[in-house]
């Protein structure tokens, strides 16, 4: 089985067989406020905890805001940037693609100065206002994408869904070719189930690897992500109202 | 301080002199100083004009030639990134922490009435 690199969710780990491949590019994609910074910072966190070191790349959030998420969770970013562990660099897609271009750029040299393993682009939404052509989108993601490799980093990158609830028009997401240029995508959902919002993780793909196919609850705690059970005996989880199954159906094909 | 007669030199003569260098060097408008201090608080910032004028709440006509201006004298460090000038906060430990001293005295009630006196005495905008 090849190294695998955790994502700090015992839960997702468990989900993508191992964890996610090195210096490879992986989507989180998801509804507002679901948990894709959350599981980001996880990420870059439990990377400087195993000593490899971490950039956020941030195209919306002021670094400030990071810093203080990060300690509602415990994970002083202040002093991990101090230790040399993190850098929380603040630019925008247009600026840090021409940037990662050049020979010895800015950016370049931040990822050098850290030895940095680990990168967080939150988030690549950011990047649809260069371009309405979804080709010429689908390129300059893959490009940007191909920079990051080169200098050995395995990416995460968040994505905003257009929608709170339910489905998403998920083929079209696909579509949209952003799925063609990831080696993973694991899309989060707000569903509701018995007049209670819940929240659910799915790992849709992960290039040359088994995955868990099915869909899990997960919270977010004081420890930050945290992946529960999986859904039982509901379905259309990804409407995000989903209804239960027939018993007999349950019968036959749920494992008890 | 070169005169008693000065009221600035008179306001400002219990500031160490390198801050006061420092402030009448590089804060000459109010746009410098909210430049100086967005740096100070997301010191890993780059980006262009435009972006820059955005993450602070200005127009970029407003920035332009003040982060050119505070480029020239060091406290950022300029690059041309394909057409486009792109800024980021120096990265010379001695200028950083001339920027820490000079947010630190601007966060001080002592000095921070005495530092905007100096700018509406002395300045552009």
């Amino acid at each position: 089985m090849n190294q695998r690199v955790n994502t700090g969710v015992p839960g997702l780990d468990k989900m993508l067989n191992g964890g996610l491949l090195p210096q490879t590019s992986n989507l989180v994609e998801g509804a507002p406020g679901c948990g894709k910074s959350t599981l980001g910072m996880q990420f870059i966190y439990e990377g400087t905890q195993k000593g490899e070191p971490g950039i956020i790349l941030t195209f919306e959030e002021f670094p400030q805001q990071y810093y203080r998420d990060a300690a509602t969770y415990g994970w002083d970013f202040k002093k991990l940037e101090r230790e040399g562990l993190l850098r929380v660099i603040m630019s925008s897609p247009e600026v840090s693609k021409a940037d990662l271009e050049r020979v010895n750029g800015t950016i370049e040299k931040m990822i050098d100065a850290i030895h940095a393993k680990r990168i967080l682009v939150d988030s690549i939404s950011q990047f649809e206002r260069m371009s309405e052509d979804p080709v010429v989108l689908r390129n300059l993601i893959y490009s940007f994408l191909n920079s990051l490799k080169r200098k050995g980093l395995t990416t995460m990158l968040t994505r905003e869904s257009s929608y709170l609830w339910g489905e998403s028009d998920t083929e079209e997401e696909l579509d949209s070719g952003l799925s063609f240029v990831v080696d993973s995508y694991i899309t989060l959902r707000y569903v509701e189930i018995d007049s209670t919002v819940n929240r659910a993780i799915i790992v849709m793909k992960i290039r040359g690897s088994a995955h868990d196919t099915r869909i899990f609850q997960f919270d977010i705690g004081a420890q930050g992500m945290e992946v529960g059970k999986p859904f039982e005996g509901q379905e259309g989880i990804l409407s995000g109202a989903p209804t239960r199954m027939a018993e007999s159906f349950i019968k036959a094909f749920v494992k008890r | 301080m070169n005169t008693k007669n000065d009221l600035i030199a008179r306001m400002m003569d219990d500031m160490q002199e390198d801050l006061i260098v420092f402030i009448k060097d590089n804060v000459d408008s109010f746009v410098k100083w909210d430049l100086i201090r967005f740096f100070y608080e997301n010191p890993h910032t780059i980006d262009s004009v435009e972006n820059i004028a955005r993450y602070t709440g200005r127009s970029p006509g407003a920035v332009q030639g003040e982060l050119a201006e505070l480029a020239t004298h060091g406290l950022l460090e300029e690059n041309k990134v394909g057409r486009m000038a792109v800024y980021a906060l120096s990265s010379d430990p001695k200028v950083r922490q001339q920027i820490a001293d000079f947010i630190q005295a601007s966060n001080d009630p002592k000095f921070r009435p005495k530092i905007i006196f100096h700018l509406l005495k002395g300045m552009k905008a």
